[in-house]
């Protein structure tokens, strides 16, 4: 064997070593993205409660709170799909609520979080369009196609533990 | 006369009912069973959708009660069954022997346990109102007078005071088993039917008082009232 194949050899061993142990461990960078992706979804949950209060109040501040907040929840969904990488789970060792079944049924989990992202998209439309028939309609199409992700990917846990601070 | 000649003369005797729990105060209790377990069930599943709306129910029922015991029929009003000190150790002190009389309506140490249990309900449904959900989709009627943070914290003492409300009802079952058991007075009959049997030590004991369905009805159009002004956060 030439000096160059085995250095080549050695190279593709350490790397499948090093390729393994990446997909074993939780690398750093996953495991920093629990969280801010908590606080970022506790923000957009927030930002939903701040829509619904005006709905209940029936005096509705549209350039103070629905807009601005409309466009929390549609800025921040569309980056969504992007804090759960594999490995930030609970296998990180990290406490977080994030079910395995995120990873195990991906697709599933994508297609929830896309029509999520689709659902805020309307909600910001009608925000700027000042809707106040489709605000009502929109805010709840939102929060609902925001538990149906977490009915089955987030763990019930999170409502027994005083964690919100 | 021994209490067995008075339980064979009441066996014997034609007229061994006693009324002691009018039509609301049962209606009340099974229904307030049935909101609490819709309540817990929808709470641990987060159907807060009608978490919301059981949770109204049993805001209705509880003021209701109250209500009830301030010009309700004479077993259904506080009283005629909150005692003090003297009277619930004085009645503490006969617990462990089986021939004690029945109590007419509540006895002085349940008593305690009904209002530990009016006030707990009262408690966690009031957290409740104030609570958000962490979705911000199905927040308490009352939340928006607090913020996200605040409202979240609602919420877990919500559930906290409800685990508390677990025990106390565990313990009131566990007392209705206890006089089921060991004392051989079947409690649970005279709740779903209104009447119970004479026994000697209590012979003399008057009927109960009945109210009127007419003074229930106003009460129900006034506390109706007010519980729809909650759900709707008073923004009329």
């Amino acid at each position: 064997m030439s000096a160059l194949g085995f250095r080549c050899l050695a190279a593709a061993v350490c790397f499948a070593f090093a390729f393994a142990a990446f997909e074993a461990a939780a690398g750093p960078a996953e495991v920093a993205q629990i969280k801010p992706r908590q606080d970022k979804l506790r923000d957009m949950g927030g930002a939903l409660k701040a829509i619904n209060d005006e709905i209940k109040k029936g005096r509705i501040d549209w350039d103070n709170t629905v807009i601005p907040n409309a466009q929390t929840i549609k800025d921040r969904s569309a980056y969504l799909l992007n804090w759960f990488p594999k490995g930030s789970g609970p296998e990180s060792g990290k406490k977080t609520y994030a079910l395995p079944a995120i990873w195990q049924k991906n697709d599933d989990f994508m297609k929830l979080g896309k029509a999520a992202q689709a659902e805020a998209a309307k909600l910001n439309d009608i925000a700027l369009k000042k809707d106040e028939n489709g605000l009502k309609a929109q805010a709840l199409a939102t929060g609902k196609a925001c538990k149906a992700c977490h009915d089955n990917y987030r763990s019930p846990d999170y409502e027994k533990e005083n964690e919100d601070e | 006369m021994t209490s067995t000649e008075g339980r064979m003369e009441a066996a014997l005797a034609d007229s061994t009912d006693l009324r002691v729990w009018d039509l609301p105060v049962r209606a009340m209790h099974w229904l307030l069973v049935i909101g609490i377990g819709v309540c817990w069930w929808t709470g641990l599943h987060n159907e807060l959708e009608y978490h919301l709306w059981s949770g109204y129910a049993i805001l209705w029922i509880v003021l209701m009660r109250l209500y009830w015991g301030l010009v309700g029929s004479s077993t259904a009003r506080f009283v005629n069954f909150v005692r003090g000190p003297k009277a619930i150790l004085d009645y503490a002190s006969t617990l462990h022997r089986r021939d004690t009389p029945h109590s007419h309506g509540h006895n002085a140490l349940g008593a305690i346990s009904i209002i530990l249990m009016l006030g707990l309900v009262l408690v966690v449904v009031g957290l409740g109102l104030f609570a958000v959900d962490v979705d911000g989709l199905y927040s308490g009627p009352l939340s928006s007078y607090v913020t996200f943070k605040q409202g979240r914290h609602l919420a877990h003492q919500h559930y906290y005071w409800f685990n508390i409300l677990l025990w106390v009802i565990g313990l009131h079952l566990a007392a209705v088993f206890f006089y089921f058991i060991y004392k051989r007075q079947n409690l649970i009959g005279p709740m779903i039917h209104g009447k119970r049997r004479v026994d000697g030590g209590d012979a003399g004991d008057a009927q109960m008082k009945i109210a009127p369905l007419w003074r229930f009805a106003i009460g129900g159009v006034i506390v109706t009232a007010i519980v729809y002004a909650v759900s709707i956060g008073f923004y009329f």
